[in-house]
């Protein structure tokens, strides 16, 4: 068997197997860890969305982020990160299944159900 | 990452990821949460695949194509979907991966060649296809494994593959005998 033919043994292996394979989910906590990561990088680069715009282009916060919005504090401090202290965050991002329930959580969202 | 406020969604040319896109570009944490809900899943699978049974580094790559991304998205021009050009990038870094891992090889062994054929065929209609190919490649020696990945699953030629590690066709071309003969005998011995 030449090099050639081995070569064309091998491809038509790998397409065969190509074309068979699923699509496999990613554990949910690479995908909290993610989402932390791309929200920290988008930090270093000036201040996140705050909530007050997020919020009146109709997207839902969810329980503490609402505290923050109504809260009379300024732009700048409705910015901030806050899923860094929460303890949603925490368990999404070292369990596979999270016992984290409530609405409009984004690592609620990035949970595998 | 840099911000845009000329980005294209002001020309409305970035199709149906224009919005998610705009927004992620302007930090808004919602947004940053839908993309990777929605795409993970075929990140992960994609580069789970060619760097299987190593599960860390899968994880290691798939944040790097979202970082990366992220950095990249201001210059978004919606030429193709979200999918594919986060595909695109998940490719170019799992063969910056194999290029690294191989350029670590010494291919200085000499050339051989299976002295049997590999069976494949018969097992083309087999529903344990993939299983089987899984398992021979995972039992291979990381080298051999990225080296038969790289060439057939991402279909990367010899002299291009050379190129990228530095190596000579020559070289790269014996240790792709090596491993199809790896391959061979683990395949027969399961």
């Amino acid at each position: 068997m030449s090099s050639r033919e081995h070569d064309e043994l091998f491809e038509r292996l790998a397409d065969e197997v190509e074309s068979r394979e699923d699509e496999r989910r990613a554990p949910s906590r690479l995908k909290a860890r993610l989402y932390t990561a791309l929200i920290a990088r988008e930090a270093e680069s000036g201040p996140l969305r705050s909530l007050s715009e997020i919020e009146a282009e109709g997207r839902k916060l969810c329980v503490f982020e609402q505290l923050v919005q109504i809260a009379p504090v300024g732009q700048t401090a409705k910015s901030i990160f806050y899923c860094n202290v929460c303890h949603a965050r925490v368990l999404a991002e070292h369990f596979e299944n999270p016992p984290i329930y409530w609405p409009n959580c984004p690592y609620v969202q990035l949970k595998n159900e | 990452m840099q911000t845009s406020e000329n980005h294209p969604r002001v020309q409305n040319d970035l199709g149906p990821d224009s919005e998610l896109v705009w927004a992620i570009v302007q930090r808004d944490r919602k947004a940053t949460a839908d993309f990777v809900a929605a795409h993970t899943d075929a990140v992960y699978a994609y580069v789970l695949r060619r760097v299987a049974p190593r599960n860390e580094v899968a994880e290691d790559l798939t944040q790097e194509v979202f970082l990366n991304a992220l950095e990249s998205l201001p210059q978004f021009k919606g030429d193709s979907s979200l999918r594919s050009w986060l595909m695109g990038i998940a490719r170019h870094k799992v063969q910056d991966y194999y290029r690294d891992r191989l350029r670590e090889v010494a291919l200085d062994q000499p050339e051989v060649e299976p002295a049997v054929e590999i069976p494949f065929e018969e097992w083309m209609n087999e529903q344990r296809l993939e299983q089987k190919v899984k398992s021979t490649l995972s039992s291979l020696p990381d080298a051999y494994r990225y080296a038969l990945l790289w060439r057939y699953w991402e279909k990367c030629s010899a002299a291009e593959m050379a190129t990228r590690t530095g190596k000579s066709e020559k070289a790269v071309e014996r240790m792709l005998a090596r491993a199809r003969e790896q391959f061979r005998r683990r395949w027969l011995d399961e």
